[in-house]
């Protein structure tokens, strides 16, 4: 916990310095390292500070996004960028649809590069793989109980069926950000990484080592089943490929 | 009344039909019709053309991929300080090329570099003339988010190293005049004869 205490009075410093001017709707998410659930290798990985939405992209959000860029409309959009479930919950009379224009459940269906686009639009970007799970890694706020994230990701996996719910209904996290689990999955910008640490000599499309015996000894935390989950099913994605329970957010770089 | 009401709505659509899509087949109904008929620009939605970037190639010309649109394209992703992989990966393209006859004139070997930091035009020049490359090759170079995009369009997972070199998967493509992806071979030292049969498919 000592270790953290630097980077919090850092945060401290930076909130309250520039601030002031920092958007309200994302959080300063201080700089650090953490030890991937997979690395092949037990070294820690440096995240250096940055901004992060505090909300998942509502469906509200996005149709905006929609209006002023019709190449990403449903009519639109190109099977390269986004397969044929993209926005598919959507109604057929979307653009003049009052229920969707305030809808704050989060916008699912959409494909990386849709997300991709949209934090690009907003002047974001997607947040990488190592600024996710950093900060998802966050306890949820006034809770000290290092066993609750787990909780909160077992209940959340053995759910049956989508709940829709609306962003900022499940925790807050200490960085001030709502619903990293238990809402929906979410794009990262480097999403088909290299996991393993297999060179490029014999490395293959997919993370192959994640779903072997092998590299499941490389482990940090063998216990973290969920996050064999996430990682594993981040491998088996596609950039044009949309599914009902993929959402994303946005970042930012501080400058 | 009703049926002369349909007819004029029929009308309707299938003009707004074909003055959208004059290119398909089948637009009777579907909004989204099936994929391998959806046309944009001219160009098959699933072309990779549609990725509308502007690249510079080894002699500092600005490329986009569509410029490349007509003929068969070899395609793959490499960076030139890659001392094992990347070498053995064009080892296997020029294996391809040595088996070449008349009727290849106009096939091109794309090679995109990872490295976009480190791999100027002058340094893919400089590569290109080490590997002793061809007139037909062409080496581009672009910024780290046309990179990225290009990577997932082809599905290639790659991750930047601390010393600077990428991890990547090794996969080489076959493009069709249309840009559309129609072989992928994935390995090192692989078999030519497969890619040249993909090839010789569209010749």
């Amino acid at each position: 916990m000592i270790r953290y205490l630097g980077s919090w009075i850092l945060a401290g410093l930076i909130l309250s310095g520039v601030g002031l001017s920092a958007q309200e709707d994302m959080s300063l998410i201080p700089a650090g390292s953490y030890t991937p659930f997979i690395k092949g290798i037990t070294e820690e990985v440096e995240v250096e500070g940055f901004l992060l939405d505090k909300y998942a992209v509502t469906n509200a959000d996005f149709l905006e996004f929609v209006k002023a860029n019709p190449d990403w409309s449903p009519e639109n959009v190109k099977s390269l960028f986004a397969d044929s479930g993209y926005l598919t919950h959507w109604p057929v009379n979307y653009l003049n649809d009052k229920d969707l224009e305030s809808n704050m459940e989060p916008v699912v269906n959409v494909s990386w590069f849709a997300a991709n686009a949209y934090c690009k639009w907003k002047g974001k970007r997607l947040p990488t793989l190592h600024e996710w799970e950093y900060a998802a890694l966050a306890l949820p706020k006034n809770d000290s109980d290092s066993a609750a994230l787990t909780r909160i990701n077992s209940d959340w996996y053995s759910r049956k069926t989508a709940v829709h719910a609306k962003v900022g209904s499940t925790y807050e996290n200490q960085y001030g950000v709502w619903d990293m689990y238990g809402l929906v999955w979410e794009w990262v910008d480097n999403f088909n990484t290299v996991i393993s640490n297999e060179d490029s000599r014999n490395n293959e499309d997919a993370p192959q080592g994640l779903f072997c015996g092998s590299a499941s000894l490389n482990a940090s935390d063998a216990s973290d089943y969920v996050a064999f989950i996430r990682f594993a099913y981040r491998g088996s994605l596609k950039a044009n490929y949309t599914t009902r329970k993929m959402g994303f957010r946005c970042a930012k770089t501080i400058k | 009344m009703k049926s002369i009401t349909f007819l004029l709505f029929a009308l309707i659509l299938s003009f707004s039909a074909c003055k959208e899509q004059a290119a398909e087949k089948n637009s009777c109904c579907s909004t989204k019709p099936a994929m391998a008929q959806k046309t944009s620009g001219g160009m098959p939605e699933t072309s990779l053309y549609q990725l509308n970037q502007q690249w510079k190639n080894q002699n500092g010309e600005p490329v986009q991929l569509s410029d490349f649109k007509g003929s068969p394209v070899v395609m793959t992703m490499i960076f030139t300080h890659c001392e094992y992989a990347c070498p053995m990966m064009v080892n296997d393209l020029k294996m391809v090329e040595d088996q070449f006859t008349e009727k290849h004139q106009n096939v091109k070997f794309v090679l995109i570099s990872f490295d976009h930091e480190r791999d100027t035009p002058d340094r893919l020049l400089e590569y290109a003339k080490t590997q002793q490359l061809g007139e037909n090759w062409v080496l581009l170079h672009g910024h780290a988010g046309k990179v990225k995009e290009l990577a997932m369009v082809l599905d290639i997972s790659y991750e930047q190293l601390e010393n600077g070199a990428f991890a990547h998967a090794n996969k080489k493509f076959v493009l069709n005049a249309q840009g559309e992806l129609v072989f992928s071979q994935e390995g090192l030292q692989t078999k030519a004869e497969p890619v040249l049969k993909a090839l010789n498919k569209l010749l």
